[in-house]
């Protein structure tokens, strides 16, 4: 018994040290400055040789870590190698999604890095994974988007939209999102909006993406019939010197056949004040 | 009720010095779930005087290894006493009294025998100088001394016996457990196991052994236990145990077939021209005067001697009765 | 004392005897060796590569040692039954397996301090200087293994030699695992899981108290004081797993 008993007390002894000693450890600041284990991580090939046949499994693990990591948020060191650990990822499972749309997102708020650094670095994690998913228009959705509002990138938006809206299987939303800000960014024609709407709603099916296609291709006939008819207003306007009441004047002075209509067969309304067409109706935007 | 004797060698004079005392020593083995328990000792009981050499009898699955398991203490036993020269066996005093040998030499083959005794010697407590004086008159007892810089591994059966023999009397102990020591030798190595017990006892070491081969006891052992089904059937000296049984008479004759007579007979064979039966000496002249009677000739009559044996069997018979 | 002493000294003595050890030497030499080829496949210093390689190979086959020779020097002392005539002698149960421990660890010790030797030269060689300081991650490891050992010895007395070989390769790893366990605990709803799991994070061997591998390679300030109390941790702890291997052994049936 007393033996027993001296067990116990040494037992409960020992374990009482070691429980003291650990919670002395813990509050030890080890070092860890600037990240600097991050730059000795192993590269893809010998975490990849290292898995044993199991790199999706060792891209989910240190992928895991990233976000453990990560999400521990004190802007200084952690962006240093944030691309780095991502290509790591990424090389480690190609087709990771999630790993191009996280990693792009925390490289979105890196606030280490300019402007113009988190743009590249965005850009090269999203080109290589549309390299190696180019059949994924919603990784090019997400990067788009992206652009536009994390990185305020108009011009990379469009050039993601574009790819996406490209890729067979793309939804119909997609498309018309490309080619609403490509409108509103003034690259296209009249006549190139013409075209592209009419594709869009060639290929629409659902009803709702119907009605939508009809609304972009009713702006842009009334873009091209505008480009036609605002020289004429103006024209009637320079001689006669106000703006013409009615398209009836025009027609009168020979200058047009009949009166135009819009797209859904509406005749056209002029605005005096600018003395220009205008539209009857807009359809809401998607 | 199994019969105990428990006569003393001095004739029962004064009360003796035991050097191991086993009492009503009892151990099960639990082989695991749904396995049935073993009770390999069910009561063991029997005392070693000083200075004694005792055999330790019985056939196989008796428990007779077990018993020396738990004198040595590698088994844990769930009640009952051992003591050693008065001691618990356990406690180190008890320990520094004994010298074992088990059934089989378990060694550390990456060793000489040489190392083994040097590393035995640490262990007993024993300094250098000591460790290597004693080593090189064990060796020399045990005839070893010229392999005992041969890794253990090379030697053969007989050998590793001796150096178990060796390891045992290593450091001059008071009791000696063998555990059928004489198993695997030769006759001459039997000899000198023998010859080595003998002169062990002359220096007055208690000497235990656990043996199979009956007339080795019967010549060197002053008393004898033996034990069946986890039980001592019997102990005492081999004389007392052998002179309980009934004297009986071997008659060799011809002219007749021993289902002829009337004479109550313990056992008979027939073989070509001559019969021969065995009978209890009380029924010895009843027989020599029926076969006179019926013109049978005795060819012979003699004395059956009973041995050790024959009691052992006699035990064991019993045991096996339902 | 003498006892233990002796018990160890011959159970090292079958370690270095036994072919198994040469092997492990072998293959320690051929990473360490290596060590400089893989530098060419990542991206960072060549010399650090060096070190973090090499302190990870004496880590690593120092732990195959203390889970695979506890096998043989423990599991197969009780299965040849060696063991007998050593407690027919006045040697008690926990001075049989403390001596065994100690045999062990002095396995360990010897190949460790052989591989540190090692690595010290390359780099040596590498950097044209001495770094001392991968004797202080070498010191580390072996207080790492003290716990290992002793986890291993346990096993070995609980349960069959294969069985505790990867119970002790499972300890190994949980022990560089808890750290994030705790971590866990801060996500986690509920006191009562909280409760739980810090008391699993502190039962359980926190073994990144050994490691410094950090600062050594990237020469940053040690804390005498983190060393210190890892000690004080690593000798406290593997009390308690010895004394709890010595109370069983010291019931356990051996035939």
């Amino acid at each position: 018994m007393r033996r027993a008993l001296a067990v116990a007390a040494a037992l409960i002894t020992l374990l009482a040290v070691a429980v003291t000693a650990e919670v002395r450890l813990s509050s030890i600041q080890r070092a860890d400055p600037l990240g600097k284990r991050l730059l000795y991580l192993p590269t893809a090939e010998m975490l990849g040789l290292g898995s044993l046949g199991n790199r999706g499994l060792a891209a989910d693990l240190v992928y895991l870590w990233s976000i453990q990591y990560y999400s521990q948020f004190e802007p200084r060191e952690q962006f240093l190698y944030l691309e780095k650990v991502f290509d790591l990822i990424t090389d480690l499972d190609p087709l990771y999604f999630d790993a191009y749309r996280v990693g792009a997102m925390i490289m979105t708020i890196d606030t280490s890095a300019s402007a113009a650094e988190r743009r590249e670095a965005v850009r090269r994690l999203y080109d290589k994974g549309l390299r190696n998913m180019p059949s994924s228009w919603e990784l090019a959705e997400v990067a788009a988007w992206d652009a536009l509002q994390q990185l305020r990138d108009p011009e990379l938006a469009i050039h993601y939209a574009k790819i996406g809206a490209a890729i067979p299987g793309a939804p119909p939303r997609l498309r018309r999102v490309y080619g609403r800000w490509e409108e509103k960014a003034g690259q296209w024609t009249p006549e190139d909006s013409l075209a592209y709407w009419q594709a869009v709603l060639a290929e629409a099916v659902r009803k709702p993406d119907v009605i939508l296609a009809k609304s972009h291709l009713y702006d842009a006939v009334a873009r091209v019939d505008g480009r036609r008819l605002d020289p004429l207003l103006s024209a009637y306007r320079d001689r006669f010197g106000h703006c013409p009441d009615s398209w009836r004047q025009l027609v009168e002075l020979g200058w047009l056949q009949r009166a135009p209509t819009d797209y859904v067969g509406n005749p056209y309304r002029i605005d005096r004040e600018h003395c220009r067409l205008e539209p009857h109706k807009r359809i809401r935007w998607d | 009720m199994p019969e105990v004797y428990t006569s003393s060698s001095d004739g029962g004079a004064g009360v003796a010095e035991y050097e191991l005392t086993v009492r009503d020593v009892h151990k099960t083995f639990d082989p695991g779930l749904l396995r049935r328990k073993i009770h390999a000792l069910r009561g063991v009981t029997f005392e070693v005087e000083r200075g004694e050499v005792f055999g330790f009898l019985g056939p196989n699955g008796a428990g007779k290894t077990t018993t020396i398991k738990a004198i040595t203490g590698i088994i844990a036993v769930e009640s009952g006493r051992i003591e050693i020269g008065g001691h618990a066996h356990a406690a180190p005093a008890a320990k520094r009294r004994l010298g074992f040998m088990s059934e089989n030499p378990y060694f550390y083959n990456h060793l000489t025998g040489r190392e083994l005794l040097r590393f035995y010697g640490e262990l007993l407590g024993m300094d250098r100088d000591r460790i290597r004086r004693r080593s090189g008159e064990v060796l020399e007892r045990v005839a070893m001394q010229d392999h005992a810089d041969r890794p253990l591994r090379s030697l053969s059966k007989g050998m590793l016996q001796r150096m178990s023999l060796a390891q045992a009397l290593l450091g001059s102990p008071q009791l000696l457990v063998l555990d059928e020591p004489m198993s695997g030798l030769d006759p001459l190595g039997r000899r000198d196991v023998r010859d080595i017990i003998l002169a062990e006892k002359g220096r007055g070491t208690t000497v235990f052994f656990s043996s199979h081969v009956i007339p080795d006891v019967e010549t060197i052992c002053d008393r004898v236990a033996i034990l069946i089904a986890g039980r001592v059937r019997a102990a005492g000296s081999v004389h007392e145990l052998v002179a309980r049984r009934a004297e009986m008479y071997e008659a060799t004759f011809v002219g007749t077939d021993p289902e002829r007579l009337r004479t109550p007979l313990v056992s008979t064979h027939v073989g070509g021209d001559a019969s021969w039966v065995r009978v209890e000496s009380d029924h010895r002249d009843e027989l020599i005067r029926e076969l006179a009677t019926i013109d049978a000739r005795l060819v012979s009559l003699t004395p059956v001697r009973s041995s050790l044996e024959d009691f052992l069997l006699g035990q064991f018979a019993i045991e096996e009765e339902p | 004392m003498r006892a233990i002493r002796a018990i160890a000294v011959n159970t090292l003595r079958e370690a270095l005897r036994d072919r198994v050890l040469y092997l492990f030497l072998g293959f320690a030499v051929l990473l360490l060796v290596s060590s400089k080829l893989f530098g060419m496949l990542t991206v960072g210093d060549e010399g650090k590569v060096i070190k973090d390689l090499g302190l990870f190979g004496v880590q690593f086959f120092s732990m195959l040692i203390a889970v695979l020779m506890s096998v043989l020097l423990i599991s197969r002392e009780v299965d040849s039954r060696t063991v007998y005539n050593i407690l027919a002698k006045p040697v008690s149960r926990w001075q049989f397996l403390i001596g065994k421990y100690a045999g062990l660890l002095a396995t360990v010790l010897v190949n460790l301090a052989l591989m540190v030797a090692l690595l010290v030269l390359v780099v040596l060689l590498y950097e044209g200087q001495l770094d001392a300081r991968l004797l202080i991650a070498g010191a580390m490891t072996l207080m790492e293994m003290t716990v290992v050992a002793a986890f291993a010895t346990l096993f070995a007395v609980l349960t069959r030699p294969m069985l505790g070989s990867v119970l002790t390769l499972a300890v190994f790893v949980i022990g560089h695992l808890t750290r994030d366990l705790w971590l866990l605990t801060g996500h986690l709803q509920g006191e009562g899981v909280r409760w739980l799991i810090g008391a699993a994070y502190y039962l359980l061997p926190n073994l990144e108290r050994f490691n410094f591998k950090t600062e050594v390679v990237h020469s940053l300030p040690v804390p005498a004081a983190a060393v210190g109390w890892a000690v004080v941790y690593g000798l406290a702890y593997t009390g308690v797993i010895l004394l709890l291997a010595c109370v069983r052994f010291g019931h356990k049936d051996l035939a």
